[in-house]
Order: C-alpha cells, then structure tokens, then sequence
C-alpha cells in the first residue's frame, strides 16, 4: 500500500508487472482445468449382446424411429458385429428403456445398462474427475445409525464378571464374592489374598485396561478409568466402523461412504442404492455366534428353542471372531446351512477341545440384539444347535438346520465380514430416488442460470463497461469455485449447495458494486480514471474484506457443526468467498486495469460512462 | 439536499420502531402458535410421491386412509402433482420396516381401482425416517450454531470497530433471525434443517450490509468534526443506499428464482432466505446505524483513537 502511494502520480498501470499478471492465469488455468471434467458427465448407455444363436440383425434405423416415438431422446445406436450399444440423454429414463428392450429383444438379446465415462483420455490419466453429488443430487440411501455404547460397555462388564466366576471354579477358589453395584464396576470380595491375585491376574491379561482398588480389607473394585474409557469406545467405534465397511463391501456396493458422525454415531450413503430393505438388513444386523460346553454348576444358561435351559461354561470356546470364512449351503436333505473355515487360532482351539471332548456336546448360541418398546436395546441369546462331538474336529464345519436360506445368506455374510461389540439402531434413513435426484439438479441449475441472467442484465445494463468487467469476474469465480470443488477430496455438492452457490453470486456482486461506487465516488472528486481506480479499490478494500470474514466465520461453524446438506451448504459458501475474494480483488481489477488502460491509450475514456 | 438527509433521519426512527414492533409480532407467534417443525427435528416418516396427473387432495387422502393404518399429514404442491406425506414416528415395536417401505404401500394404491381406471401413474420420489432422538439433538446443535456464529461476529466486530457497533449489529441480527423464525411461525410453513442452515446464511449476509455502513460511518467519523453523528449516520446511508439497493436487488431476484424453480424441498430454503435479506437490509439501516446514536457513541471517538495512532489511520 504504501509503495503504491508514492507512485500514485505515474501511471498506475506500470505497477502491474508481468509476474503478476502470470500468477493470476496460472491459478486461473489450474482451477479452470479442474472444472473441464464437469462438463463430461458419465452417460447411461445400453449394451445389447446376442445370448444366443438365433439373435436376428436389428434394423438400427427402425428401432432409432420406434423408441424416438416412445418419447427417447437417443444420442446414437453404435453397432458392431451383433453388439448393439444405445446412448440416450437421460439417465433416469434408463430402466425404462432397459425395459422396453428387454421385453422387444430380451428373448434373443442380453440387454444390460454400462455407465460411460465420457472424459478424454488426457483427463482420466490426469485423475481429474468432476464435483461428487450429494445424495440428494445422486439419489440413494443415507443412513444415520447410532451406536449404543452403554450398552457395549455394560456388555464388557458382564463378561468381566462371567469370567471372575469361571477362574473361581476352574481353581476352586472359595469365598470369592462379587457383587455388580453399578453398572461400571464390580466390587469383589474375598478371603485369601493368594485367591485374589490369581482373579487379577487372569483379569488383566484379558482386559488389560481394567484398574483394581481396594476398598476396605479383602475388598477391591474393579473398574474402568475415565480414560481408559474413551479408549474403549474409541476402540468399539473403530470396530463398528470396520465391520460396516466389510459388511458394505459384501453388498457389493463400491461408492459407499462410512463415516464416524459425532460421538456415537455413524453416517452411511450409499449412492446408486434404490432399495434400502437389503442394505437395512445386513447393517443393522447385530447377530454374532458363540461356541459353548455344558457345564453343570454353571451359572450360566441358555435357552434352546423349546425353551429348555442349559448350563454352559461362561467362558465361550471360541466365537465368531475366529472365523476366517463362512458360506451358506445346503445338506444332503436340502435344509440350509453355514459352513464356517475358522483361522490358525480358532482352528487349534477347536482342535483341542475335540479331540478331549469326542462324545460330548458343543453348544452353538446365536445372539442378537432387539429394541424393545421402551426404545431400550437387549441382547437375546438362544441355542441353535447341540452337536455331539464325533471326531476330531478342525478348522472346517457347518452349522446346520438354518430356518432360511435367507438367514443362511445373512448369517454367512455377517460372519464373513464380523460381527458387531456393540448393538446399533438407525436414527435416520432417506432415501431418494434417482429421478427426484435427477430433477433437483435440473430445477437448482436453471434456478442458478435465471438468477444469474438476471443479475448478468442488470451489471451490464447499469454500470456499463464496468459491468462487463464484473460479468466477466463472476463467470470467473463460477469456473474457479467449480474447480476447486472438484479438487478437493471432501466437497461434495448437494441442493442446498447449489444455493449456497446463489449466494456467492450475490457476494461477489456485492463486492464489484462496493467497488464501482467507490470508483464513481472517485470520479465525482474529478480525479482520473487510473487514479480513480486505484483509490476506489483501496477505499472499498476494508469493508469488503470485513463483509467477508464474517461471512467466513459463519461457514466455518456451519461445516464444523453441521452434517449433510448444512455442510454440503457450508462448504460452498465457504469456497465461494474464498473465489470471490480471488476474482473480485485480483481479476477484476486486473481486467479493469486492461480494458481502462487499453481506452485510455486510445482516448476513449473520455466519453465512457459509468 | 440537507431536506433529504433529515427525512433519512426520520425514516430511521420510524423503522427502528416499526423493527422493534416487528420482533414483538413475531415473538408473539413463536410463543403462541411456535415453529411447524419438519421430521428433521420431530422424527417420524416422510415419504414423496408424485401422480402423472393432478389428483384431488381430499381424494387422494381417502384412497391413502383405507391403506395406511397410522395417522398421517398428507400435503400436495398447487398443480396437485407433488406429494409428500408426513407420518408420525411409531412408538410401538422397532417394526419401522413395514412403514418405511413406502414401495410397497404405494405399489398397493396404484393397484387402486380409482388410478387404474383414470390412468395415473404413481412415482415415489423420496422417503426418509428419522428417530426422534436425534431430532432434538440437531435442535440442540442448531441453537448452538446459531449462538456461536454470533457471539464469535461480535467478538470479531469488536475488535475491529467500536463495541457500540458491534452491540448494534448483533441486535440487528438477532432482529432479522426473530422475523424470519416469526414468520415461519404465523405461515406455519415447516421448519426443517434447511431452513436452519439459511437462517445462518442470513446472518453471514445482512451483517454485510451493516458493516459496509459501519465502515462509511468509521471512515466519516475519522474526516470530519463539524458534522453531528446523526448527520454523518445519515451521509454514510446515502453513499451507501445505491450499493445497498444493488445487491439486496439482485440477490432477492436470485432468491425468488430459487424459490420458483428449484423445486419444492427449497421453499422453506428460500422463503428464509428472502425474508431474511428484506429485513437484514432494513435492519442495517435502521437498527445497525441508528442503535450507536442511542448508546452514545461520541461523534470524535475515531478522531481521537486516530491521535492516539496515528500510525495506523486508513484515511486517503
């Protein structure tokens, strides 16, 4: 500022060096590069392939009339050999069309919807793709589950104390006593302090984050720290979330996106996905499996589908977390059934115990969690299967006498990509259809294109020459804006993105008027054009930049409080200031510079008004 | 010329009060009829459809009656193609499966003999389920936006210009945000996350417009001495009000653009957005410029601040 102070009696253009000039349209080209893959959108094309030998030539010219009669808008029938490929404008008729070909040529013809990747070559190898659509613009499922890690804590818990009782009567240890007061900790009484150390012992090699303090004499408390705590749900929350992404992952569904939401909740879109019911299922799905041997004084029971109980040992054999591979089946009798693989660690437990165990029963529990009316989440367990033990086993068996091949399936599916420590529910799930997708981008973008002819109108036809220059910015920052959304890993547009959009227009307007007012401002003091210029950017530049920032600090909260559409909202008007700041500051007054240097060199200046 | 700048200072007492009877209407409807919440912050199930052709509503209320078992709000846009259907979240067993199916119940309808006969398709468009908890968390963390996007703006225009400003345009905020979730109220037009998510958008905006006064009347204050401050409040409104006209123009035009084409779920979207930029404008007028006058700001504070440094005077 103060350089430019001195120089103000030269001519202010010289102050525009040619490296200025070059950082600006490198940046712009840069960010103009990334929003060229917006203009190749991927298009739905139909394959048609002949299944079968008695597939007849299709007269590409007639089925071109036929489907233009049923209201398809076709872009081109491409044949070679006998492989019809059919590309249309619009993505949503797709099924339609599928449908149509299906019931006219499906006899003869496989007919199948491919999605085209129409970028060049150049931008694919350069990996530049366009600005990702929220689910709103996409359509697809969105689920919001929570996770109740009370529940899975107080789980942890239990097991704890099933398993103090289990090392008490494994080494007949007397007079242990333990009483669950709380729901966070267990308060063990005992009578040798020999007897006590073994418990600790035991106790901590299995759950190392557990902390024991004694209380009165031969009394101690078992719990958790606060910070040993949040490790725990940390550790569950991670756990969910893997086991989510393997279970999505087996859905076949590949563009999914699993993220944590919150504390405690996780946020899952699938886009693409028409029916949530399948999806629904497998997510939500909370069963898991656990190996058992009787035990008579236990004091653990399940119940067997009769509803007779039986005493197990507290201690699973193994569970569903050893097993490496699980595929649904059928027996010799057609019934549906599981056959698991389990790992190295499962497979030499299960060999161990059998072979000490040939004639005597193994207990399979199958447990899973419900929510009652009340909205409170318990875990039901019940025996699924009693076999007695024939031989040695090894890491290959079945489950057998599944009541469904559908649960069969799920089972398998469950098993295969693990099974969740702690029991979830969906808070939310939206599902939108393609089509409505399809019709808010329409209807957002000709919303945009209106309120920007109007606003480009009004520019050019109040401040003229200047309007032109800010017409020009504001295509601009558009292009720059678009860019770097589809630069940047985490943006992704949604409708109220595309508002968001709107309103960077208006900020960028605002800026150019605060700035032309200013210059005419200048103008009436009789100053000249280039001094008038510079002052009228200098005087506006504080308030614009004030405007902004606090424009900023209310995106900044939006995207680190919201979710979803807010942030999707939040995001673009975020960027948009940013761009704004950019085009406005930067560009425009560049392009001022030019056209009013370029008019003065050639006296036209004169007579311009503004 | 002197005739036109005292008229600016009678149309700022007037909407100042006018504002503030404004606010007491809108408080009033808050208090007494309260926000339509949307599904977003009540939970239950929401389901769109729309007919190939226009169907009347109390028709199509009883052909839904004799499927759906639960109470449910059903509501059409004005050509009587676009439906949404509201049911309440069921606090029966976790069976939220059969309800949100919407396929299913509305593959049953289009079975109905009155579609079938008269040849309307039905498209299902959408359907969302949202549990109930969650929606008054989001509630919670809305108000929460809301309070910390002002108190960081104040914050922020405190340090960048006198407190009184600062005062001023938070009041002036809190005055738009009022009208708005007032008028929301008295419309009854529902209220859901993007009518929040607007709500914040305003108040990035209309602070525009009251700091880009406040920056004039900084910048007077520093020029002149002999200038009362209601003279110079005045000044700085009428170098500003081309400026001020332009961009509110403008971007209402966007805004009303929006509101006629983007479709129905941006209705509420845009309304807020509308409102909230007529009322921001005028506030910055009549709330932002005028309220420094009545807390007593003196008019040589930035004269003598400019003394003190001079070092950092911004003036030509």
């Amino acid at each position: 500022m103060k350089n430019f102070n001195q120089e103000k009696t030269q001519s202010s253009f010289s102050r525009y060096s040619k490296w200025h000039y070059l950082i600006v349209i490198i940046s712009l080209t840069f960010f103009i590069i990334h929003a060229l893959p917006n203009f190749y959108q991927s298009k739905d094309v139909l394959v048609m392939t002949p299944s079968n030998t008695m597939a007849s030539t299709i007269d590409i010219k007639s089925l071109q009339r036929d489907l233009s009669q049923k209201g398809f808008n076709l872009e081109s029938i491409h044949q070679s050999d006998q492989v019809y490929t059919i590309t249309h404008d619009s993505s949503r008729k797709s099924t339609e069309l599928n449908q149509l070909l299906v019931k006219k040529y499906g006899s003869n013809y496989h007919i199948k919807i491919e999605t085209q990747d129409q970028r060049p070559q150049w931008m694919k190898s350069l990996d530049l793709s366009p600005i990702k659509l929220g689910l709103d613009l996409n359509g697809g499922v969105l689920f919001i589950l929570n996770v109740d890690l009370d529940k899975a804590f107080e789980e942890r818990i239990k097991h704890i104390k099933l398993m103090i009782d289990s090392v008490a009567r494994n080494n007949q240890l007397y007079g242990i006593q333990f009483v669950h007061q709380k729901s966070d900790e267990i308060v063990i009484k005992y009578q040798k302090t020999k007897d006590f150390k073994i418990i600790q012992e035991k106790i901590t090699s299995s759950f190392p984050g557990v902390t024991f303090q004694f209380a009165n004499k031969n009394q101690v408390v078992l719990s958790y720290t606060a910070k040993e705590k949040s490790k725990f749900v940390k550790e569950v929350m991670q756990q969910t979330l893997t086991t989510l992404r393997g279970r999505i992952e087996e859905l076949g569904i590949t563009e999914a996106v699993t993220q944590r939401q919150g504390d405690h909740r996780i946020r899952i879109e699938l886009p693409g996905v028409k029916d949530p019911s399948e999806a629904r299922r497998i997510i939500g799905a909370t069963a898991s499996l656990e190996f058992y041997q009787p035990q008579v004084n236990s004091n653990k029971t399940f119940n067997t589908d009769n509803g007779e109980p039986v005493r197990v040992d507290p201690i699973p054999i193994f569970t569903g977390e050893n097993i490496k591979n699980a595929h649904a089946g059928r027996d010799e009798f057609g019934i549906p059934l599981v056959n698991l693989t389990l790992d190295n660690v499962g497979g030499d437990k299960m060999l161990k115990f059998s072979s000490q165990n040939i004639g005597r029963p193994i207990i399979t529990v199958y447990s899973e969690y419900y929510q009652n009316s009340n909205g409170d989440v318990n875990k039901k367990s019940r025996i699924i299967n009693i076999a007695t033990i024939q031989q040695e086993l090894g890491s290959r068996f079945s489950i057998t006498n599944m009541s469904s091949t559908q649960k069969a399936h799920d089972l398998a599916l469950i098993l295969r990509a693990g099974s969740l420590s702690a029991p979830i529910t969906i808070d939310k799930e939206q599902t939108t259809s393609a089509t409505l997708g399809e019709e808010n981008i329409i209807n957002g973008l000709s919303a945009l294109l209106l309120g920007f002819g109007i606003t480009f109108a009004f520019m050019a036809l109040w401040y003229r020459r200047l309007g032109l220059i800010a017409n020009c910015s504001l295509i601009f920052n558009l292009l720059c804006l678009v860019g770097l959304m589809s630069m940047l890993p985490g943006a992704v547009l949604t409708l109220p993105g595309i508002a968001g959009l709107v309103l960077t227009v208006g900020i960028a307007v605002d800026m150019n008027v605060l700035i032309f007012e200013r210059i005419k401002d200048e103008r009436r003091k009789s100053l000249s054009w280039p001094l008038a210029i510079e002052q009228g950017y200098k005087n506006a530049f504080v308030a614009i930049l004030d405007a902004n920032i606090t424009t900023l600090i209310a995106a900044f909260i939006l995207f680190t409080i919201g979710y979803g559409p807010i942030k999707g909202f939040a995001v673009t008007l975020g960027l948009g200031v940013l761009t704004s700041l950019f085009t406005g500051l930067f560009i425009a007054k560049m392009l001022t510079h030019l056209i009013f240097g370029f008019a003065r060199r050639h006296h036209f200046t004169s007579g311009v008004k503004l | 010329m002197n005739l036109l700048l005292d008229k600016y200072s009678f149309i700022r007492y007037f909407s100042f009060g006018l504002a503030i009877i404004m606010m007491v209407t809108s408080i009033i409807g808050l208090s007494t009829k309260g926000l339509n919440y949307g599904i977003d912050f009540t939970g239950g199930f929401l389901t769109e459809f729309s007919t190939s052709l226009p169907v009347e509503r109390t028709r199509m209320q009883q052909e839904l009656e004799s499927i759906l078992p639960n109470d449910f709000i059903l509501t059409t846009s004005n050509d009587s193609t676009h439906w949404t259907l509201r049911e309440p979240p069921v606090t029966e067993d976790h069976n939220h499966t059969e309800q949100t199916e919407s396929h299913i119940w509305l593959e049953k309808i289009q079975e109905m003999p009155y579609f079938k006969q008269s040849n309307i398709n039905i498209e299902w468009l959408d359907s969302d389920f949202m549990g109930s908890q969650i929606g008054q968390e989001l509630k919670e963390q809305g108000g929460l936006a809301l309070l910390t996007t002002m108190l960081l703006i104040l914050l922020y225009l405190a340090f960048r210009f006198e407190w009184r400003f600062s005062v001023s345009s938070i009041f002036a905020l809190f005055h738009d945000v009022t009208i708005v979730l007032g008028v929301f109220a008295w419309t009854q037009v529902e209220f859901n996350l993007t009518v929040l998510a607007s709500l914040l958008a305003i108040i990035g905006y209309s602070l525009n417009d009251s700091i880009i006064i406040a920056d004039r009347i900084r910048e007077l204050m520093m020029q002149n001495s002999h200038h009362s401050l209601s003279k110079i409040i005045n000044l700085a409104i009428q170098s500003t009000i081309t400026r001020t006209l332009i961009t509110s123009g403008t971007t209402l035009a966007t805004i009303a653009s929006i509101g006629w084409l983007a479709g129905e779920s941006m209705h509420g979207f845009s309304l807020a957005l509308f409102v909230g930029i007529l009322v921001g404008t005028l506030s910055s007028i009549c709330i932002s410029a005028t309220l420094p006058e009545f807390l007593g700001l003196s008019v040589d504070y930035y004269k003598k601040r400019r003394e003190e440094a001079e070092a950092f005077s911004t003036s030509p």
